[in-house]
């Protein structure tokens, strides 16, 4: 086999119905598709049958890291999982990621990332060890929560062992279990934990003692000492720019970040948190989402048993709980066991109006659903979208229109109308809409925020934001970004609409990148910087860490063509398999149809769509269907992915 | 020979230049283990944190703060004594720079007197071994003595956990 620098060569294949594991070689996908999720969308092209669900054994298990996993770039922790996913309302191929330690343990163990197919005939898991990997008894495990599989599976294979796991709701095919690791990290929006249960596969515990190897590693270092550490908001010059160890109130807390990462975000961790509505002591870390919960320790100890079992937090917390709350509104429903759902005195019509609930209503929540108790339970283990077909003889759907944009199944984020997500201003919410639109889960994943959060921080005016770059500043930096200075600029509302189109597409295409190097996106998308006269960022430094990781010479836009071969790749499933088209994003744009939180704004939308048809010509996609060309798709190396959407009748 | 410091007498009588020392403090620490892929960086040219001289032990479900291990830079280096007491051409050297007690791996053969005798063995090791061309090998912290910038894991700590504190600013 030639050397390979950067990818660590080998992709394990793990076929649970015949109990057999085997390798694929990496340099099949790379360089052109880079690693990550640009090797798991050919790898679910190629073997993804339109008509297969996410339950089914023919559907893909993808745990993938890149090349760029495990070095010292920051955020190099993080692990993507792809396949078809169970909380998309209906169920299409998508993605979820985590930080945390799990996925460049992998990569230290040798393999480039983990395909699962097939379904076990009893429950299993996986242990992989420095090139090798088993398929073990999971019956003593099965059952037992997130925190007790990675006690029990350290207890086996050693105190250093990282595990990833689906809990007991993943179990019970909740189409919001989450796939978590350690304490907090978690691949959440899709539901693939409830994936990990219908394969029967209960954990992957890894352990790798080898090294990622560079092609050039002391060019490397110097790249990744020079880097950026500013994270999100301008940094002053000069500032280490990192948060603070403020003195608690309340539950004591450590400051912790991901594991290979050295940016200023930081979470905290809870250890040992007196429950209020059970007994017992509450571990738990704390990132961006939260109950809105009466205390600090009853959202700790909420947390902390949604973790156990294995749930989506924030699908309950930014979701289920409001749409809960619009329904006894509404006149639905009253209580949960006897404790009353909390109300508002006024209608609910962004996510801030939803009144506070106590933990006792929170645990016994949380409890029901993950064990699909009784047939309110079972029906919001799905999520407020499947809920919502099969409680109160269907008349709750209406209410989810503020909340999921299409009734998709995951919540607005960044879009600038439910929220969460911080405030985001006309006219800088448009770009947001447009990927929307077009993606397959809550795009701020790994696209939206660089845009909503840094971009407007750095403006002189955006909603009541001053940010420190003056608007000629501004327009220089967008000029040589996106293409065009107008896209800074918050006078231009929908003309030209490359100015809202544009961004859209560099930060969706960025995303694909990060997804696949596999890095963060909190710092290594970013387009300002205070550090450098001009204010522009080094965004030519993927392409130089990638060149300098694998030998593989790289410029910055052959780099973006890459990113922009997999968002093609994506699309093409989408189109192939679950019938994507142009009605469908269109029909994205209901959610957005009332006035902005932030600012008031309604959006127009003829304007919408007139800002659709730019993204399309701009994608190179046919703006009647809005599907890839041969054209483009040739142009991007993809002439047999036009082949097989020409077979299907979907060639744009 | 005039006492000054900086400078300590070995058992056997040997002048052992003093030597800085890379201190950690758990409390500030993320545990985001960049130090750990920092070092195996420098020092062997890949990201491997089991090639790190610096490691950092933490389990989120235990109370407690992450626990950093690296060299403590003795001013009675039991390793280094270890080590010339066996070996007549001794492996394990003293950096008349910066004072940092190191390992020649040319000369290095592997016999692990260093790493018994290290009195933060066994519980707390800061001294590990690999192979080079088949050949046992140890390694340990030696605060990057041919780096001007100085220790790595320093520079790239984001948590501002690890410190190098010089050898005339050491305690007595």
């Amino acid at each position: 086999m030639p050397e390979t620098y950067g990818w660590a060569g080998k992709i394990l294949s793990v076929d649970l119905t015949r109990g057999e594991v085997a390798h694929l070689e990496t340099t099949r996908y790379v360089p052109q598709l880079i690693g990550g999720l640009g090797v798991a969308a050919k790898i679910a092209w190629d073997e993804l049958e339109p008509g297969v669900g996410p339950f089914d054994p023919e559907n893909l298990l993808m745990m993938m890291v890149g090349p760029l996993t495990g070095t010292l770039a920051s955020g190099a922790g993080r692990v993507e999982v792809a396949g078809i996913a169970p909380q998309q309302h209906p169920p299409v191929y998508s993605r979820s990621g985590m930080g945390g330690h799990w996925g460049a343990e992998l990569k230290y163990a040798g393999f480039d990332g983990v395909v699962v197919r097939g379904r076990a005939e009893r429950p299993v898991y996986l242990w992989i060890e420095d090139g090798q990997a088993t398929l073990r008894d999971a019956s003593g495990l099965w059952g037992k929560g997130n925190y007790g599989t990675t006690a029990a599976l350290r207890a086996i294979h050693g105190p250093r062992a990282r595990v990833i796991s689906c809990g007991p709701a993943g179990e019970r095919l909740s189409r919001i279990a989450v796939i978590q690791t350690e304490t907090g990290n978690a691949a959440g929006q899709g539901g693939y934990g409830a994936v990990m249960g219908a394969k029967r596969l209960k954990a992957i515990a890894v352990r790798g003692t080898g090294g990622v190897r560079l092609a050039r590693p002391r060019e490397f270092l110097d790249l990744c000492l020079s880097a950026s550490r500013e994270g999100q908001i301008p940094a002053i010059p000069g500032s280490d720019h990192h948060p603070a160890h403020e003195p608690a109130s309340g539950p004591s807390y450590r400051t912790r970040k991901c594991g290979f990462c050295a940016t200023p975000c930081t979470h905290r961790l809870y250890m040992n948190v007196p429950g209020e509505s059970n007994p017992g002591l509450y571990t738990v870390a704390r990132q961006c989402w939260g109950y809105m919960a009466a205390s600090r320790e009853a959202e700790l100890e909420a947390r902390a048993i949604t973790s156990d079992y294995g749930l989506n937090g924030w699908e309950i917390s930014y979701g289920i709980i409001p749409w809960l709350q619009l329904c006894k509104q509404a006149g639905l429903i009253d209580s949960i066991d006897g404790v009353s759902i909390p109300v508002p005195d006024r209608p609910i019509e962004y996510l801030r109006d939803v009144a506070r609930v106590s933990g006792e209503f929170l645990v016994a929540l949380v409890r029901k659903m993950a064990l699909r108790q009784d047939p309110l339970g079972d029906a919001l283990a799905d999520g407020a979208c499947y809920a919502a077909d099969v409680l109160f003889g269907g008349t709750g759907r209406p209410l989810l229109d503020h909340i999921y944009p299409r009734h998709a199944g995951q919540t607005e984020h960044w879009g600038g109308h439910w929220g969460p997500g911080g405030n985001v201003y006309w006219p800088f919410w448009l770009p947001p809409i447009l990927q929307w639109c077009t993606d397959t889960r809550d795009p701020a994943n790994d696209t939206t925020h660089q845009w909503t959060e840094h971009v407007q921080h750095y403006l002189s005016q955006s909603g009541p934001y001053r940010g420190p770059f003056p608007p000629e500043k501004v327009r220089a930096v967008c000029e040589r970004v996106y293409g065009s200075g107008d896209v800074g600029d918050p006078a231009i509302e929908y003309d030209p609409p490359e100015a809202r189109a544009l961004p859209a597409i560099w930060h969706t295409d960025r995303g694909m990148i990060v997804d696949s190097l596999v890095l963060c996106d909190y710092e290594n998308t970013r387009v300002f910087s205070m550090l450098g006269e001009d204010g522009a960022a080094d965004t030519g430094l993927m392409a130089r860490l990638f060149s300098a990781a694998t030998g593989f010479e790289t410029d910055e836009r052959e780099l973006d063509a890459a990113g922009e071969r997999i968002w093609n790749l994506h699309r093409a499933i989408d189109v192939r398999n679950h019938g994507r088209d142009r009605r469908v994003d269109e029909s994205t744009i209901d959610g957005f149809m009332y006035p902005g939180k932030d600012d008031g704004v309604l959006p127009d939308r003829s304007q919408l769509l007139r800002l659709l048809d730019t993204y399309y010509r701009l994608r190179g996609w046919n703006p009647a269907n809005g599907w890839p060309t041969r054209e483009k798709l040739e142009q991007l190396g993809l002439g047999r992915v036009a082949d097989g959407l020409a077979t299907a009748g979907r060639l744009g | 020979m005039s006492e000054s410091v900086g400078t300590t007498v070995g058992t056997a009588g040997a002048v052992v230049q003093r030597s800085g020392v890379i201190r950690f403090d758990g409390k500030a620490c993320y545990a985001c283990r960049e130090c750990e892929v920092a070092c195996s960086l420098y020092h062997e040219r890949e990201c491997n944190p089991d090639l790190s001289r610096v490691q950092i032990d933490f389990d989120d479900f235990r109370a407690g703060f992450p626990d950093g291990r690296v060299c403590k830079q003795c001013d009675w280096p039991a390793c280094y004594y270890a080590c010339a007491a066996k070996h007549p051409d001794p492996a394990l050297s003293v950096d008349p720079e910066t004072g940092a007690r190191y390992v020649d791996e040319s000369k290095c053969n592997g016999c692990g007197a260093c790493a018994r005798a290290c009195p933060l063995a066994p519980e707390r090791p800061v001294l590990y071994s690999k192979r080079v061309d088949g050949r046992k090998v140890y390694f340990k912290c030696d605060l990057c003595r041919d780096r001007p910038q100085g220790p790595v894991c320093v520079q790239i700590c984001p948590a501002g956990c690890l410190t190098f504190i010089p050898a005339e600013k050491r305690r007595s």
